[in-house]
């Protein structure tokens, strides 16, 4: 990593300091609380889940919930926590364009000799930094609940199914970087891969509810998600879209360099 | 070689005027002036020698090199005040230097504390506990901490009390003296008199004249208005009484004027 490239990085995540206490340990509480609540509520979960309609089951990855991993698939890593962290990344990486372009930082960023190119690359990187920070300290706070709690959470599935929220997050912070590169306002950018991120969750859930539709699901980045927790990290589908997101913001590089800044 | 060179340089926004074959050089060493009311079309022709906005048309070249193609090793050797200057609310001017310490490739942070103190400015308050007038010395600082070869500075007093504009006014000149070159813009008649060797015009998007600055203000003369200062107070009406003398009137002191008297060297500190 360049010296420059690292200023920016560093810039980027002391700026951002706040926001990722304020994500993590909310987040990390409230997947705690999940954890605790498990072994009092054990034996009438299980019981209410088999009453559930299949299609439900089927739209949410529930098979049965008959340990505090099922458990936490089922309430944090489904839904809660995937379209959190999609909507962190593309908070993160615009703060450091759109946002720096507000508060007119962007243009004395390139006063100095540094391309925009770079400044992407550094607001991709901070944002991939910032996503696994927050991720961390959420399954750290998950961990210290289940101890205290006596859940026995087996912290190996707990740290792959939030690990596996990653590249899904970060895949919409390159979205995020190409939406930049047509708009420079922040609302337009949060706004538009949000509205990205909910799309592609509810495109995959049809795609579940109807085997008809199945083939849609193709098109979300959901399909490549699986249920890491319970059957580990699929290091194709890892990979796969950790790569996708970086050919997205190596996109959204190429669009803001050709851009106007206009003051 | 010109520092800064345009031929036709053009900038359109859709329909919108931006600026129009704007053709002007800055000698090395020279101050010139941008100079024209609001919405003229300075900024517009600074962002393009930046590479902040792409041309429509024309070309720009600073150094020898292509304003497009060469912008990063053109921006290594530049200081720039943006207009309306700004950088985060959290952050403080000091952080900021860091930063573009690092991204200049800097040990340290040049003469950054040495201005600070000419300026009576605040490194340490984050940004947005400062008022606009302590904040565009931060901006000043950043774009001048580095010693650069070239020096753009658009509206550079804005928000600045009198003081730290004459303060700005000798930096100004002691930067010619170093060797750098300046180009700074300003709808102030005044400060582009007292600093620039050169000013152009700005009209509409158009360059509309390049003048030396007193050549400037030799054609703008109106010669049958003079300025008389005398050593006592005079009665306006023995003023009138002299031969030719068609109008008579006490002067105001502008509030300029009255500030500085007010204010002697070394009291605007807080």
């Amino acid at each position: 990593m360049s010296a420059q490239v690292a200023a920016l990085v560093g810039a980027h995540l002391s700026d951002r300091r706040r926001s990722l206490l304020a994500w993590g340990i909310p987040l990390g509480l409230w997947s705690a609380f999940i954890v605790i609540i498990f072994p009092s509520i054990e034996d009438s979960l299980s019981k209410a889940v088999q009453s559930y309609p299949e299609a439900l089951k089927e739209a949410f990855g529930i098979s049965q919930l008959t340990s505090v991993e099922q458990y936490l698939q089922a309430e944090m890593l489904s839904l809660i926590v995937p379209l959190a962290l999609g909507y962190l990344a593309v908070r993160a990486i615009a703060s450091g364009l759109t946002g720096a372009a507000e508060s007119g930082r962007l243009d004395v960023l390139l006063s100095a000799p540094v391309s925009r190119a770079r400044l992407v690359a550094a607001g991709f990187l901070a944002t991939a930094i910032e996503l696994a920070a927050v991720l961390v300290i959420t399954a750290a706070l998950t961990c210290l609940g289940s101890l205290a709690a006596g859940a026995g959470l087996s912290f190996g599935s707990a740290l792959a199914g939030y690990a596996n929220v990653w590249p899904l997050a970060l895949l919409f912070a390159g979205f995020g970087a190409i939406a930049a590169g047509f708009s420079l306002r922040t609302s337009v950018v949060t706004g538009a891969v949000a509205g990205l991120l909910v799309t592609m969750y509810v495109i995959d859930l049809i795609g579940r509810l109807d085997a008809d539709l199945s083939g849609i699901r193709y098109i979300s980045v959901f399909k490549y998600y699986g249920n890491a927790v319970e059957d580990g990290i699929d290091p194709l589908a890892f990979a796969g879209v950790t790569v996708a997101a970086v050919l997205l913001a190596a996109v959204g590089a190429w669009l803001f360099e050709r851009r106007d800044l206009a003051g | 070689m010109a520092v800064i060179e345009t031929e036709q340089l053009t900038k359109l926004y859709g329909r919108t005027r931006g600026i129009e074959d704007v053709t002007f050089a800055v000698e090395p060493g020279e101050v010139f002036g941008f100079l024209g009311p609001n919405g003229a079309g300075k900024t517009t022709t600074i962002r393009t020698l930046l590479d902040m906005l792409h041309p429509s048309g024309g070309s720009a070249h600073i150094f020898g090199l292509d304003s497009r193609r060469d912008s990063v090793a053109i921006r290594a050797r530049l200081g720039n005040l943006p207009g309306d200057f700004g950088y985060g609310k959290q952050t403080s001017g000091r952080e900021a230097l860091r930063v573009l310490a690092r991204l200049r490739g800097m040990e340290g942070t040049g003469r950054a504390e040495a201005l600070a103190e000419r300026f009576h400015a605040d490194l340490d308050r984050p940004l947005g506990q400062l008022s606009r007038g302590n904040r565009q010395k931060i901006g000043l600082i950043l774009a001048t901490f580095h010693s650069p070869e070239l020096l753009i500075l658009d509206e550079p007093t804005s928000g600045l009390d009198p003081l730290m504009q004459e303060e700005f006014l000798a930096l100004v000149a002691e930067e010619r003296q170093r060797g750098a070159t300046v180009l700074l813009s300003s709808h102030e008649l005044d400060e582009v008199e007292r600093v620039c060797d050169r000013v152009g015009i700005v009209r509409a998007g158009k360059l509309i004249a390049v003048e030396r600055v007193a050549d400037l203000l030799a054609k703008a003369q109106r010669r049958n208005l003079v300025r008389v200062e005398f050593g006592e107070p005079v009665e306006l009406e023995d003023v009138r009484k002299m031969p030719g003398v068609v109008k008579a009137e006490f002067a105001h002191a502008t509030l300029e004027e009255i500030f500085l008297t007010y204010y002697g060297e070394g009291e605007g500190e807080a």
